[in-house]
């Protein structure tokens, strides 16, 4: 790993971006402004930019309910995300989807899912279609502690190691699958253990760390585009936020968030780079401030947008 | 027109659609070496190979959520489900992820991929490897669902299924796997969402899917002995569903009969028969009548299992009744 | 009381080297399995209380759990108390605690990096560390049963320190002036960014070595040591490697099937208390194997050898002894003492 400061500070740039999109949504969603059910990725940012940073334009992901940091990650444009979370016709879906359904498939994005663990079989799928065609190209899911729990998981990473698909499997272990810690729900520390059952590696490291998180994924991509197949990467981080915005959060306590908030990923990113030369901190500012405004222009973009037209409520059920 | 099985009439579908469209492949549990469970993918795997035959582990899930992933990155898998009953472990793939996709994404994603999967009782399988679950899927925007009751139908309804960009539940009933038929040389595709009017009559109109279209067909025979002429109308397709054919032949017959092998209470008989209440109540001239299966498991008994099915005889008492 | 204590870290066994080269997949439940070896071993001779580091798997609760019957410990066994932070600071805070109590010995369940941390803290206390790995110098690949025994052996006084015990080298390394952290086998400098995921494969990053030992027969970068002259750990001296471009090359093992050609610029023996000067600045440093501390591009770093590293129970030593001091021949029925 040699990062150029240039792709360092693209990298922190978008955890920043990831971080105040979040932040916003909050805010909007708790002034009523959105609609639905959101899940924001604050605290998880490291391990969305650390592993989209290795994907080539012809690459796969598929995402969960929580989204928004992969698609931002993927270099997702905010404007139509704010507009999907506000139901608008500019929306990435049209206003169809929301939150939980975001994509772009011109990203190869193949959504946010609202199912937990549905993405796994996916992506066994889109994987098999790079491998179907002879491109180098890899699929990536994201998915959580409480996912590896789902019979996708376990039949998604056999049929990936059985065939060999050039997938890369990153559980996002945030250590609670909704309100249920990971101590109730799986009888094992690291969800990495579970690849040896499949024949596949797996790999446990820092998700908070973003440069950790950025070499194993290197590894594990360059493992795919190998033809070597399928790896399973377990990035250990922590949800700021509730399972969804409105959680109460009564299942875990106030010190165990404020220690992994002294983890933050951007403040450890940003102090290594400062250490090394790479940021400073008037450089910091001026990224924060370049950031607000952009997502500013965003929310305001959506704002502003239409509501979709009635008649679309029957449009796009089927291809013609 | 070269005579052909049920059977054969999918395998050369599948064969031809593979060598015209390279992005097309089979995949399922023992569809490779072992020519799938009832032999429909025979010689698919020496014709085309074990990357566009793929032999799958027994993971319903990964099936068809594979396939709707390498068919969002552009593929058109053709996924077997070895019995229909199977689909339960594949639900959600089918109906949150496959059928809704497109919708979510505000359109900008197709899932063009086709799931094969064989119905019916008759075999002596029992509750778990004899049912007819269309109604389910007919229920899910997003789906289109086929149900092809003969050897031409099944050839070009499986050839539009495989080159339609939406998902499609392709129904085969495994009770008219040895069924023979003439059918169509070379390309030939039947628009999914046409109704087939498989034999003209003006006093009752049956319409029948699957096998049960081969039932009111023999029993149109006697019944046409006794003087009264039976329409039988084969929709084909229950997503799109041909109301027009319906409508045309109530309209002219003025009696429906409406038969299927699936649980006759919340099936699609009952679809039907509300559709023609709602858009053709003028054109009755007697009560409709639903045919079906009892609200009940399928048994393993043979008498059982045959008191089960609905009969050609229950077709006959049924349209005797309003003739 | 003869005591023990013992400290089983849950997290190492899976990290990158999984992937980058073709190391041992550790779960958990080994160390579980490995833990009950332990304190049979324990048991049968004659210890009769043990303290443990709680973890979040449970690693030794679950041993305890799965000890019944025929296999019941009738020593009383407490959990260390302290707050659990799921770092590599709970190994330190146990050592000190286990200290504290003036154990006889502790027994330690993971890598070079656990055992590291384990001896900032246990001052005197000799260490019976278990290999959880393929990657590692100081812990040595010993079946838990047998290291159990000696362990206790050491604790109960059938065998005596200055048979049983070993002490260590060390490496202390100092940060502008002060103490920041030290090493058991070796301090690499790589001319890399940030510690990201800790293990070291790149052998082009490699710029200087400072290593207390280093064989042959060594998995990891005192393989090179090894390869160059080897230095057994009984040996005072050190060794300080420069990396780059050199007529000396060498085939090192630097993970488990990973055999790289490095080029050596110059290496030399270190005595006691001598120092190294990192001259790669900014840099990143691997501490036992484990890229560890990050330097900025203002620091200065000097390594310096030191023999008062921790004391470690050489197992065949201990037994040896024992078996010829007849502590394991049975006067009565099964068991000793």
């Amino acid at each position: 790993m040699a990062l150029s400061q240039e792709k360092l500070l693209e990298l922190y740039r978008k955890m920043v971006t990831i971080r105040v999109f979040e932040e916003n949504t909050a805010e909007l969603f708790a002034k009523g402004e959105i609609p639905g059910f959101v899940h924001l990725y604050v605290g998880e940012e490291a391990t969305a930019v650390g592993v989209i940073a290795h994907l080539k334009d012809h690459d796969y992901i598929a995402s969960t309910h929580r989204g928004h940091g992969h698609l931002i990650a993927r270099g997702g444009d905010v404007k139509q995300m704010y507009a999907e979370l506000f139901g608008r016709k500019t929306g990435y879906c049209k206003g169809k989807g929301g939150s939980m359904h975001i994509a772009d498939l011109s990203l190869g994005f193949l959504g946010a899912n609202g199912i937990v663990g549905a993405g796994l079989p996916l992506i066994a799928g889109a994987a098999f279609a790079c491998k179907y065609r002879g491109d180098d190209g890899v699929a990536v899911c994201f998915f959580g502690d409480g996912a590896s729990n789902r019979g996708t998981f376990h039949e998604a990473l056999n049929m990936a190691s059985i065939w060999k698909l050039p997938a890369i499997f990153v559980c996002e272990n945030n250590m609670y699958a909704i309100s249920l810690s990971q101590e109730l729900h799986q009888n094992i520390d690291d969800v990495a253990d579970r690849a040896a059952a499949y024949g596949l590696p797996g790999i446990s490291v820092d998700g908070n760390d973003l440069f950790a998180v950025y070499e194993a994924a290197e590894e594990a991509v360059k493992r795919a585009r190998n033809g070597d197949g399928p790896t399973l990467i377990e990035s250990k981080t922590y949800r700021w936020r509730g399972h969804f915005e409105g959680d109460p959060v009564v299942y875990r306590t106030e010190e165990e968030l404020q220690a992994w908030k002294k983890k933050d990923p951007i403040e450890r990113a940003k102090k290594r780079m400062m250490e090394t030369g790479v940021l400073t901190e008037e450089e910091d500012k001026a990224i924060w401030e370049e950031v607000r405004s952009e997502i500013q222009e965003g929310i305001e973009f959506a704002k502003n947008s239409p509501l979709p037209e009635e008649e679309s409520l029957l449009e796009d059920v089927y291809c013609e | 027109m070269p005579e052909m099985t049920y059977l054969e009439a999918i395998n050369t579908a599948l064969r031809e659609e593979m060598s015209r469209d390279p992005s097309v492949f089979v995949l399922g549990e023992d569809v490779g070496v072992f020519g799938g469970c009832f032999g429909v993918t025979q010689g698919l795997l020496d014709a085309f190979g074990p990357e566009r035959v793929l032999d799958t582990p027994i993971s319903e899930t990964a099936i068809i959520g594979a396939s709707v992933g390498a068919a969002a990155a552009g593929l058109r898998p053709v996924a077997e489900i070895m019995f229909m009953d199977f689909m339960g472990v594949c639900m959600d793939e089918i109906f949150n992820q496959a059928a809704k996709i497109r919708y979510m994404f505000g359109g900008k994603a197709a899932i063009p991929m086709t799931l094969r999967t064989p119905c019916g009782a008759g075999l002596g399988a029992a509750a778990q490897h004899s049912q007819s679950m269309e109604a389910w899927f007919a229920h899910i925007p997003g789906l289109k669902v086929v149900m092809p009751s003969t050897p031409a139908d099944a050839k070009g309804l499986l050839t539009s299924a495989i080159r339609d960009d939406n998902p499609v539940i392709f129904i085969e009933h495994k009770m008219l796997y040895g069924v023979k038929g003439s059918v169509p040389d070379g390309e030939y595709a039947i628009p999914l969402g046409k109704g087939d009017v498989k034999r003209e009559g003006s006093d009752v109109t049956v319409v029948a899917t699957s096998l049960m279209v081969h039932k009111a067909l023999a029993a149109a025979e006697t019944l046409a002995e006794e003087g009264v002429e039976v329409e039988v109308v084969d929709p084909r397709c229950l997503v799109p569903l041909d109301q027009d054919t319906i409508l045309k032949s109530v309209a002219k017959t003025g009696k429906l009969v409406v038969v299927h092998e699936a649980v006759k209470s919340g099936g699609i008989g009952g679809e039907i028969a509300a559709i023609v209440a709602e858009e053709g109540f003028d054109f009755l001239d007697a009560p409709i009548r639903r045919i079906g299966a009892p609200f009940a498991p399928i048994p393993f008994a043979s008498n059982l299992e045959k008191a089960y099915i609905p009969s050609e005889e229950t077709i006959i008492e049924a349209v005797r009744s309003l003739a | 009381m003869p005591t023990v204590g013992i400290i089983a870290n849950p997290a190492s066994g899976k990290d990158i080297r999984r992937l980058v080269a073709h190391a041992t997949v550790f779960d958990n439940l080994e160390k579980v399995n490995i833990v009950r070896r332990v304190l049979l071993g324990l048991e049968a001779v004659g210890v009769t209380r043990l303290l443990f580091m709680p973890d979040y798997f449970g690693i030794i609760q679950r041993a305890l759990e799965g000890l019944t019957g025929d296999y019941s410990l009738k020593m009383d066994v407490e959990c260390l108390k302290m707050p659990l932070t799921g770092e590599q600071e709970d190994s330190l805070v146990a050592a000190r605690l286990l200290a504290e109590e003036k154990v006889g010995c502790i027994v330690t369940l993971g890598g070079d990096g656990t055992n590291r941390v384990v001896a900032k803290g246990c001052r005197q206390v000799p260490l019976v560390p278990i290999s959880t790995g393929t990657n590692n110098v100081f812990p040595s690949m010993v079946e838990g049963t047998i290291a159990g025994m000696a362990a206790g052996l050491v604790a109960t006084g059938k065998v005596a320190p200055e048979v049983a015990l070993t002490r260590n080298k060390k490496i202390d390394i100092y940060v502008n002036g002060s103490w920041e952290d030290m090493a058991l086998v070796d301090v690499v400098v790589l001319k890399e960014q940030f510690v990201g995921s800790r293990a070291i494969w790149h052998e082009r990053k490699i710029k200087q070595v400072v290593a207390t030992c280093g064989e042959a027969t060594n998995l990891g970068i005192t393989s090179m040591i090894g390869a160059l002259h080897p230095l057994p750990p009984a040996d005072p001296r050190g060794m300080a490697v420069k990396v780059g471009t050199g007529r000396t090359k060498v085939l090192s093992a630097l993970g488990p099937g990973l055999i790289k050609s490095v080029s050596i610029a110059e290496y030399r023996f270190l005595d006691p208390g001598e120092r190294v000067v990192v001259e790669t600045i900014p840099c990143v440093m691997a501490v036992d194997g484990e890229r560890e501390v990050e330097v900025g591009s203002r620091d200065r770093v000097e390594l310096v050898l030191n023999c008062d590293g921790p004391l470690v129970v050489n197992i065949k030593a201990t037994m040896d002894a024992a078996a010829r001091r007849g502590v394991f021949r049975c006067t009565q029925g099964h068991g000793s003492s």
